[in-house]
């Protein structure tokens, strides 16, 4: 069945992505789209021939971008910042601006207040506190921001505030003690279990569907880049404000470390959020582009490491560091698959990156169940701890999504199933890891005494 | 006839600042206009005609806004200013010298 608003909403989304047209352009060209449909839809053709003819009127979609590019370039930063067409989205954007500002303050200002009541930085003891706490000082106000913008109803409110409150009771009770295996284990995995909360409330109502979900993972990506490019801006000017006060003998240290650091850290996360929200199909995505430029490279290094340690017959896994590193390496091994996957357009027929994202798969795979093998012996010669648990769990779980995504990959490469089914099923597993987390953060601590 | 894409280049700001003197107007109606006027011999396309209004429209010779269409939508709509009225007419000028020009050379071919 035809149905002539997607297919304008799909061409116009395509044009959006080209990134050479502002709003205003794009709102120009599709009204411009529209009157031609109508009028040849008045001289009797149907709406699918009408769509077409006017598709195909309007030029090729490249050669107007080149064109628009032409009186654009200018504008490719510019229009992030520019006044929005109407005004209730002017409206819009200036009470985001708004909210991000007061934001930032209040999680500064909420970083401070312990500070108050004898758990300031310099105090003892108080490392862990922020430590286990940091989390909850700003996610929460992301995860409201986008509350507000997506106008949540009270239910959404009163569970999402919910659950941060229950974990910030929990993770505060819970006594903990030397060598704190279990308090650093839950540290670090609070914090992405709340960033998966934060995506039920990007998400918002359709937090189950698929297509919000992957909307969330380029949603990360995005926030990682951003937030590199703006932390760095805050550290040259706080590197020069240090630096310019110093020259007329003022020590501007000590106001730094008590507030420029832990308000330009709120102001910069928070700006993050706002900035890769409101740039969202205006600018091409640069996590995907990343990706495909490092993951060949990355594939090289790891056929390579693999054949080497099979010549020279070496394990890597002896030392416990090694596997920590290996670990992180395979999670961004999956960070570059998945930003290839979120790029891609499911109607696309298979190119030479879902080739190379195979291979990429197979042998993080590989080196995922070499590892395994490290952490099982390492399991049985020294028996149960807490991090090695955690260790096999992850590897576990990295494994079963590499293997996943990899048998998915061979069925569609025969023709099988559609790729909508990869990103289905990808963003399916988002639940096991929400699950992992949680137990690794809440369970654990119980399993193992605190210890 | 095939119009040559220099002439067509050359000749899209007059063009365009006298469909807009005439009255305010929008992409859609700018196109079907001159298709119109030249008797279905100039037939723009879209990659040509937005890039010029916005050209023009930097240039400070027309101005936009946003305005209901009948149906409702949100449409871009151009009017012309003051010194586009001037860069009109001296246009006009111009046209009319190379078109005199040429009337008198052709005049004596016949």
């Amino acid at each position: 069945m035809f149905d002539l608003e997607t297919q304008i909403q799909s061409w116009s989304d395509h044009l959006r992505a080209r990134g050479n047209f502002t709003d205003a352009d794009i709102s120009e060209l599709e009204d411009h789209l529209r009157d031609e449909i109508e009028d040849l839809i008045t001289a009797g053709l149907t709406p699918d021939e009408s769509f077409l003819i006017s598709v195909k009127r309007l030029g090729n979609v490249d050669e107007v971008s080149h064109e628009f590019a032409k009186v654009n370039t200018e504008n490719l930063w510019k229009h992030l910042f520019i006044e929005p067409v109407d005004s209730t989205a002017k409206k819009e954007s200036r009470r985001d601006i708004f909210l991000v500002v007061i934001f930032a303050l209040l999680a500064g200002t909420l970083i401070k207040i312990p500070g108050l009541f004898g758990l300031g930085f310099d105090d003892p003891g108080a490392d862990h506190f922020y430590i286990k706490n940091i989390s909850l000082f700003i996610l929460p106000f992301i995860a409201a921001f986008f509350m507000i913008k997506r106008k949540a109803n009270r239910k959404t409110w009163s569970t999402i505030l919910g659950v941060f409150i229950i974990a910030a009771l929990i993770i505060n009770i819970y006594p903990s003690f030397s060598p704190y295996n279990t308090e650093t284990l839950s540290s670090l995995h609070l914090p992405l279990l709340l960033w998966l909360i934060v995506g039920v409330a990007y998400i918002g109502k359709k937090w189950r569907s698929s297509q919000g979900r992957m909307n969330f993972i380029r949603f990360t990506g995005e926030m990682l880049v951003y937030g590199v490019l703006v932390s760095a801006g805050i550290f040259v000017l706080g590197g020069f404000t240090v630096a310019i006060f110093g020259a007329i003998q003022i020590d501007a240290e000590k106001f730094m470390e008590n507030y420029y650091v832990i308000y330009g850290a709120c102001a910069a996360v928070l700006i993050t959020a706002y900035l890769v929200e409101a740039k969202k199909s205006i600018v091409e995505n640069f996590a995907p582009i990343l990706a495909k430029i490092f993951s060949p490279l990355f594939l090289a290094i790891m056929v390579s490491f693999l054949v080497v340690m099979i010549i020279t017959g070496k394990s890597p896994f002896m030392e416990r560091e090694f596997l920590i590193a290996f670990d992180l390496m395979l999670a961004l091994v999956l960070g570059l698959v998945l930003y290839v996957i979120s790029s891609r357009n499911n109607q696309q027929p298979p190119n030479l990156f879902d080739y190379l994202n195979l291979a990429l798969i197979l042998i993080a795979f590989v080196i995922d169940g070499v590892a395994l093998s490290a952490i099982l012996f390492r399991l049985s010669a020294f028996g149960i701890t807490p991090n090695k648990l955690a260790a096999l769990g992850e590897n576990l779980i990295l494994l079963g999504n590499l293997g996943g995504l990899a048998w998915l990959y061979v069925v569609y490469f025969k023709g099988k199933c559609d790729f909508i089914k990869l990103e289905k099923w990808q963003t399916g597993y988002l639940n096991v890891y929400f699950i992992w987390t949680a137990v690794v953060a809440f369970i654990f601590p119980i399993l193992f005494g605190f210890y | 006839m095939n119009v040559s894409k220099d002439l067509i280049a050359a000749s899209a700001t007059p063009l365009i600042l006298a469909i807009l003197k005439e009255n305010d107007s929008y992409g859609y109606a700018i196109i079907k206009r001159v298709k119109e006027m030249s008797e279905n011999q100039l037939i723009w396309t879209e990659g040509m005609l937005y890039p010029v209004l916005h050209r023009l429209e930097e240039q400070q010779l027309i101005e936009s806004y946003w305005n209901k269409s009948e149906a409702g939508r949100q449409r871009k709509y151009y009017r012309i200013k003051d010194a586009g009225l001037s860069e009109l007419e001296l246009q006009r000028q111009q046209w009319e010298v190379v078109h005199s020009a040429l009337a008198k050379t052709w005049s004596k071919e016949e």
